[in-house]
């Protein structure tokens, strides 16, 4: 299982590798890929190596992937990457980094859920947290975020 | 529940309704397409302080720095993704933006931004290491004739104001010398000059100013119409038998992307030279060895098109 | 000796409440991801239009010094780099926080800035004049070779695997040339709109230590998320110090390292650090212990870059050149006022530029304090449940790497290069020689390229880059480098994590 996951990421890094030599060595004007192409000699080079080296089942760095912490990470995931790539702009980054903030904590916060005072509490560190960011960047280092729909 | 969401969302755009009510109702940004603490930003944070008086706008200026590419970098998110309500202005180096959408690989042209003013003129001048050999133009002209390709002067890049008047002393006096763009822009060019680098550099009035003082530098002349007042005892190109006109000036300034609302256009033509004409900016403008030159976006808009002229004439068949 | 003149200057009222705000303040902003140097020190510029000279200086140099050091806070507890600067500081600083010793960390990181920032300052005050004579030896070719020794010093920030370290540091350096080329202008591996910026530092920085932090936390679930809770030991401050002045290879190391490093124009002390740390580590006879939370790694790797805080004003003051950014931002402060750097500084302006140094020497002792005193707060930093630390990294970096430039392509460059860092991580990659390409791409690029230019008009490429003692010296060091690496690699078999 991890000899064919380190096969998989190194086969992504030299594939990668490739086609930047590829972009290096076709693209014009020369002066400009100039050291492009001497850098992606040596990443193609490097790439290469440590691939071979998967294939023959050598590679050991790394602990590698399990399916539990696929299973385990998703929900973070899919929040964090809905709140990065669409809240943040398109609800505005106070109210998405309130949403979100409040669903991260709700969906990892181990103290049971059927308890009113473990969300009062979660509400808390929330509001806490949102506020300090407030005061941080919109008031002191004068920020100006995306609004979206709302602030 | 539904009653209060409903409370809510209207009392939320009610807020945002206000936001046509007077402008400015909020700090502006300006974007200077250069690194924090070159000449550009340091004269564009002198330049905004009267921002906050009430008889100016009335809300401070915020600078934030987009630099890369001599200026590409900013100017192409200015062109691209910056807001045309009025909070957003950029600040423009001319002959440098003009040069580069004339060079092309830009999303910008003099027809993607509306100016509002002109606060500084800064020309470029030919600077030697103190240690050189070369006195006069003349002295580095004739050691390009003696020894062609083999001059090397550095500058800010290539497409900029330092590049332009390199361009234009070679075409002058019918020399080839190798002009050494520098990543680190103005100051990176100083220092290979300083260094002993390279045997000479084009660089802007108000840094090579400051090195002539501190000793490290000798300015042989200036790329201007006019000796400087900063620099009386220099002479100009024209004067030393170099027919370079000023054409690499540095005008400096802001602007607001296209599309921008008349009526924030207006209002801003109308404060913002005012502003640069305040007494304290003015102060510490020649406390830093920097020219000014307070111009109105009428002004503006005529030196931008005879630029446009005098620049694709310049770089054609380059 | 004229500056002990000058300490009354310092010790007025004014003075002592804006060093004591600037460092404090210097502290805070320095512990934020994304709120470097640079940026804190231009954002304090406006400030000081309305101070004295004297008291924007002093404001100006409390705040430099302490936000360098301030970085070090969230590079031990968070694992996450305040600066580039505080790279090295993450390798031993956070392994030992995870072993309980987060207290004892954040002393010694203090106690070794304070050192080198003290051992730097003092270069300034003694030896500027020559310094600048030393600043201007080091020319294009050197620079590069400089870059070209950074790049190598990778092999021994892995534990892993040299070659996958050094190929870390590769798509570092190509990531780097994303976006236009700064002298051609031309666009390169542009794949997105997003990309049209390049890949800046300070996000890049966030997404790749901060993002796979909080995806591991993520995968370790709901309920397991609390078992690794540490106990944090408490660390009494004396024997901080006892510990710090027992590791006197290692701060000599550091101190020396990043006094050179930050007198060299155009390196910055971004590297100095990592230098500092790679040769710390090569010269131990603990060689092992290094990347296990190791106390030297963190005592090289702080006092090195504080040591690199006075001699980078070298260039500037004698010169007028500035040789780092956070310096650049540093002559708008003098010049504001009318102060040009120069030769002649010391004697025409001794009234400011005194204080100036000297409010420096006291802002190092004033962040030794502030800074233990944060060390104390440690232990609370590390019973924050995993739930809301994940949450809050991922807020910081989101708010961080936007307010850098305003923009939110930053902050989608900050996100994908951070997923990807996580699965690379997994298999033996790391985020630290990544960066140090990241950082050291441009420099050697624009630096081999400026380089070939002027050679053109000599005795030609090979010439320039290979003659002279300096390249020679600076060539035999890379040489020497990479054989090592390579010797280990083959010799030793890779290491199971």
């Amino acid at each position: 299982m991890k000899i064919l996951q380190h096969k998989i990421s190194s086969g992504f890094v030299a594939l990668v590798a490739l086609l930047v030599c590829y972009i290096s060595f076709t693209r014009q004007p020369v002066e400009a890929y100039l050291f492009p192409r001497l850098i992606s000699f040596f990443f193609l080079g490097l790439a290469l190596w440590t691939f071979v080296k998967a294939l023959l089942g050598r590679s050991k760095a790394g602990n590698g992937l399990s399916m539990d912490m696929f299973k385990n990470m998703a929900p973070g995931v899919a929040i964090s990457a809905i709140y990065i790539f669409w809240a943040a702009k398109g609800l505005g980054f106070y109210t998405a980094t309130t949403i979100a903030f409040f669903l991260l904590v709700t969906s990892y916060d181990p103290a049971s859920h059927s308890e009113p005072k473990t969300w009062v509490k979660r509400a808390i560190i929330t509001a806490g947290f949102v506020a300090i960011m407030y005061a941080l960047f919109a008031k002191i280092l004068v920020v100006y975020t995306p609004r979206g729909l709302f602030i | 529940m539904k009653k209060i969401i409903a409370a809510l969302a209207i009392s939320l755009m009610g807020m945002s309704g206000a936001a046509q009510a007077e402008y400015p109702e909020r700090p502006v940004l300006l974007m200077i397409p250069y690194g924090a603490g070159g000449a550009t930003d340091f004269q564009a944070r002198i330049a905004t302080i009267p921002a906050g008086n009430e008889d100016m706008l009335g809300m401070p200026v915020a600078i934030i720095n987009k630099p890369g590419a001599g200026g590409r970098v900013g100017w192409n998110w200015f062109a691209n993704e910056a807001d045309n309500d009025g909070y957003t202005m950029g600040g423009y180096n001319v002959p440098h933006f003009i040069a580069q959408s004339i060079k092309g690989g830009v999303d910008y042209s003099t027809d993607s931004f509306e100016p509002i003013a002109n606060w500084g003129s800064d020309p470029a001048v030919f600077v030697v290491g103190k240690d050189s050999a070369f006195n006069s133009m003349a002295d580095v002209v004739a050691f390009a004739k003696a020894n062609p390709g083999k001059l090397t002067f550095s500058g800010a890049g290539l497409f900029v104001g330092h590049h332009i008047a390199a361009l234009q002393i070679e075409k002058a006096a019918g020399v080839k010398m190798l002009y050494i763009p520098n990543k680190s822009g103005g100051a990176g060019a100083m220092k290979a000059v300083v260094s002993g680098e390279v045997l000479g550099g084009v660089n802007n009035l108000s840094d090579a100013f400051r090195a002539q003082a501190a000793g490290t530098i000798k300015i042989l002349g200036v790329a201007d119409l006019e000796r400087n007042a900063f620099l009386p005892d220099v002479p100009t190109m024209m004067e030393q038998g170099l027919d370079v006109d000023d054409t690499s000036v540095n005008f400096r300034g802001v602007m607001v992307p296209k599309g921008t609302p008349q009526a924030v256009i207006d209002k801003l033509a109308a404060t913002v030279p005012a502003m640069f004409a305040h007494k304290r900016v003015a102060q510490k403008m020649k406390a830093g060895g920097s020219p000014m030159k307070i111009m109105n976006r009428d002004e503006v808009l005529a030196m931008w098109a005879k630029r446009q002229v005098t620049l694709e004439a310049l770089l054609k068949g380059l | 000796m004229d500056f002990i003149f000058y300490f009354g200057e310092v010790f007025t009222l004014t003075s002592m409440l804006l060093l004591i705000g600037g460092t404090i303040g210097g502290l805070i902003m320095g512990a934020t991801p994304g709120l470097s140097p640079t940026m804190t020190v231009a954002l304090l510029i406006p400030f000081t239009f309305n101070m004295t000279p004297v008291h924007g200086l002093i404001l100006l140099g409390a705040a430099y010094t302490s936000t360098v050091a301030g970085g070090a806070v969230s590079a031990i507890l968070l694992k996450i780099p305040g600066a580039p600067a505080n790279i090295a500081t993450t390798l031993d600083g956070h392994t030992m926080a995870k072993k309980g010793e987060g207290a004892k960390a954040l002393q010694l990181s203090f106690i070794s800035s304070l050192i080198g920032g003290l051992f730097g300052v003092f270069l300034l005050i003694f030896l500027t004049p020559e310094l600048a004579k030393l600043a201007n030896e080091f020319k294009t070719p050197h620079v590069f070779w400089l870059a070209i020794i950074g790049v190598t010093v990778i092999g021994s920030l892995e534990a892993g695997s040299v070659v996958k370290g050094l190929l870390s540091g590769c798509i570092g350096m190509w990531l780097a040339t994303i976006g236009f080329d700064d002298i051609q202008g031309v666009k390169r591996f542009v794949f997105h709109p997003a990309l049209g910026g390049g890949v800046n530092i300070i996000p890049a920085l966030i997404g790749l230590f901060a993002i796979p932090q909080v995806i591991t936390m993520f995968s370790k679930g709901r309920f397991q998320t609390d078992m690794e809770q540490i106990q944090v030991k408490k660390h009494p401050i004396a024997a901080a110090f006892r510990e710090v002045f027992s590791r006197k290879r290692a701060l000599a190391i550091g101190t020396g390292i990043g006094s050179i490093i930050g007198l060299i124009p155009g390196v910055g002390g971004q590297i100095a650090g990592l230098l500092a740390y790679d040769q710390a580590k090569k010269f131990s006879p603990e060689k092992a212990k290094f990347g296990t939370g190791h106390s030297e790694g963190v005592i090289a790797a702080e006092s090195a870059n504080n040591a690199m805080v006075g001699p980078s004003l070298v260039p500037l003051l004698i010169l007028s050149i500035p040789g780092s950014p956070t310096a650049a931002v540093l002559l708008g402060g003098l010049v504001i006022h009318g102060i040009f750097p120069g030769p002649n500084l010391f004697i025409e302006y001794p009234e400011v530029i005194w204080p100036f140094i000297n409010s420096m020497l006291i802002g190092q002792i004033l962040m030794c304090i502030f800074g233990i005193y944060i060390a104390s707060l440690a232990a609370r930093v590390a019973q924050v449940p995993q739930s809301v630390m994940a949450a809050v990294v991922l807020g910081l970096a989101l708010f961080g790497s936007y307010a850098v430039q305003q923009s939110m392509g930053d902050v989608y460059v900050m996100a994908v290069l951070g997923t990807m860092m996580y699965f690379l991580e997994r298999f033996g990659f790391s985020a630290a020689p990544l960066v140090l390409g990241l950082i050291l791409g441009p420099i050697a690029e624009s630096n081999f390229v400026s380089g070939s230019l002027m050679a053109s008009a000599q005795d030609g490429t090979f010439a320039f880059f290979f003659t002279g003692g300096l390249n020679i010296l600076l060539v035999s060091i890379v040489v020497l480098s990479i054989g090592l690496s390579l010797w280990s690699e083959i010799t030793a078999k890779e290491t199971e994590r």
